[in-house]
């Protein structure tokens, strides 16, 4: 017996031409909702994506960028980025994956206008740089913070610590000591 | 969201980020002409406390509790969206009983959240005998569930594979004649919200999101819903017991906050109905299972909140630490909307329309 793939074939077609040889995963969660995976060859295939999933008319619910610090390529490909579409009961999921030949994903809100707020988070939490985004200020955070601090943040705990206890002080002294 | 170019702006009116009228911290810069608003440019960041780091820095139970403080007034569905996410990646299997139990939880946190909404668009029109008569409502609601989970607001209800705990017949009882006890005033309270001259007079034909606008900018919940477009997570895609419950998905095509106003009030009605199936059907059983292995996979969640549709993506390693927890509040995606709902409103008005979308600043900003 053959399951059968609940999705837009055509739709499905396109996003499995841009993808990857071994980067299409077409599955359903705990409760048989269809959701679909799709990791693209080249970040630059996220504008024909894009496109092909407006024509469906999806919409865009999520993007999350993630550092790729623990696969096996990660100095290649340091980062990625997955796009999450909702069209009639389907989550098609698109990624990105960034590497430093091509260190850019293109903007998208030609074709979804509310991928302005997430391309901007993602630019200042993750540092995933997004190409010709039209409104590259800042969402949340202090223009005069660096970018990607999600990975650099400190947890208010540790500074706790650090003001009741030596440990933050040493560690200071010894990243001091060793620059001599 | 700034003003268009050809408009006729003369000067700017800054609105918070402190402000009698917002409950939570958010600036607007106002770009007015007399008193009617050409444009609306928000600036947000008050209250980013970096919880998708801390996320990163707990392990999967540890981030149980925290998801859970990402709100107040839907903190149930985000602990519950949780749950589900990560029991989306590693395959875990939830026992029935537990899916009722969660869809009951939803559906309460439901009331109580559209009520809150609905007694401060009453303090916002003035009419504080209203706002007083839906607080003392929802305080029913309120007591509901301190007696049921133990707590008012955080309910501590969801974990992963379940329920922490079981709720017997002597607490569906007791809902039981809560419900019966709310009703009655509940249909009044929804007649004077529908009708009263004093509220329609405020909210007819005010913040208009046409739904072009709303389908432009991906907008969800109660906000789409009055703008016509039928978008539910708990009907596109059942998760829990929707699937097993029926209901209708309340949708109103007026397009201003008379609208939303509707369908924040019969939604109410579609949950009471919920709740009643739920306590009539629930079968008996386990309400948890056992997380038995971690390994690398990525998943995504979604449910429907009272504000609308929330989304959590993981991705998981041979750690108990997830690499990457993401998540997206409802509140994020209809913030911009605001910005077609100002435009040519008048100042008077402004509160009133930040109010419709049913705003969660600390939701957006984490």
């Amino acid at each position: 017996m053959f399951d059968v793939i609940k999705g837009n074939t055509a739709l499905i077609n396109t996003l499995t031409s841009l993808s990857t040889k071994d980067g299409v995963k077409l599955g359903s969660d705990n409760y048989g909702n269809a959701q679909h995976w799709f990791e693209l060859s080249s970040p630059s295939h996220l504008t024909a994506a894009a496109a092909a999933l407006k024509d469906m008319s999806a919409r865009l619910s999520l993007i999350s960028g993630y550092s790729r610090a623990s696969e096996p390529d990660a100095e290649e490909a340091p980062f990625a980025a997955c796009y999450n579409f909702v069209l009639d009961s389907v989550i098609y999921s698109v990624t990105a994956i960034v590497t430093k030949k091509e260190p850019q994903v293109p903007t998208i809100t030609p074709w979804f206008a509310n991928a302005d707020w997430h391309e901007r988070e993602m630019m200042e939490l993750v540092g995933i740089q997004v190409a010709h985004q039209p409104n590259p200020n800042r969402l949340f955070l202090d223009a005069s913070i660096d970018q990607g601090m999600l990975s650099r943040l400190v947890p208010l705990s540790v500074m706790m610590n650090g003001a009741c206890t030596k440990d933050l002080w040493e560690h200071i002294l010894s990243s001091k000591e060793g620059s001599h | 969201m700034p003003a268009p170019k050809h408009s006729p702006a003369t000067f700017n009116i800054p609105l918070g980020p402190v402000h009698v009228a917002l409950e939570e911290p958010v600036y607007f810069d106002l770009q007015v002409d007399g008193e009617i608003i050409r444009g609306a440019t928000l600036h947000s960041g008050h209250v980013h406390r970096g919880m998708e780091n801390l996320a990163q820095h707990r392990n999967l139970i540890m981030n149980q509790t925290l998801t859970e403080r990402v709100c107040s007034l839907c903190s149930n569905s985000h602990a519950f969206t949780y749950a589900m996410v990560v029991e989306n990646a590693l395959g875990i299997g939830v026992p029935e009983r537990a899916h009722y139990l969660r869809t009951l939880t939803e559906e309460i946190k439901r009331v109580a959240s559209h009520l809150f909404n609905l007694a401060i668009q009453a303090h916002l029109c003035g009419f504080e005998s209203l706002f007083m008569h839906t607080m003392e409502l929802r305080e029913i609601f309120q007591d509901v569930k301190e007696s049921l989970y133990g707590n008012r607001m955080n309910l501590a209800f969801n974990c992963i594979g379940g329920t922490k705990f079981d709720l017997d017949d002597e607490c569906f009882g007791f809902l039981d004649e809560s419900i019966n006890k709310f009703m009655p005033a509940y249909k009044e309270l929804m007649d004077i919200f529908e009708t009263d001259p004093l509220i329609c007079a405020r909210i007819k034909g005010v913040g208009l999101l046409p739904k072009e606008d709303a389908v432009r900018l991906g907008v969800v919940g109660p906000v789409a819903r009055g703008s016509g477009l039928a978008i539910d997570v708990r009907k596109e895609t059942p998760y829990a017991a929707y699937g097993k419950v029926d209901f209708d998905v309340v949708v109103r095509d007026g397009c201003d906050l008379y609208a939303r106003t509707c369908v924040r009030l019969h939604e109410v009605i579609e949950s009471i109905r919920i709740i009643r199936q739920v306590m009539r059907d629930i079968p008996q059983g386990e309400v948890r299972t056992h997380m038995n292995k971690i390994f690398p996979a990525q998943a995504i969640a979604r449910s429907e909140a009272p504000r609308g549709e929330v989304i959590y993506y993981i991705r998981t390693n041979h750690t108990e630490i997830p690499e990457r927890l993401k998540w997206r509040v409802p509140s994020y995606m209809n913030w911009e909307a605001l910005g077609v709902m100002l435009r040519d409103a008048k100042i008077a008005d402004a509160a009133l329309i930040t109010n419709t979308i049913d705003p969660c600043v600390s939701c957006t900003e984490r």
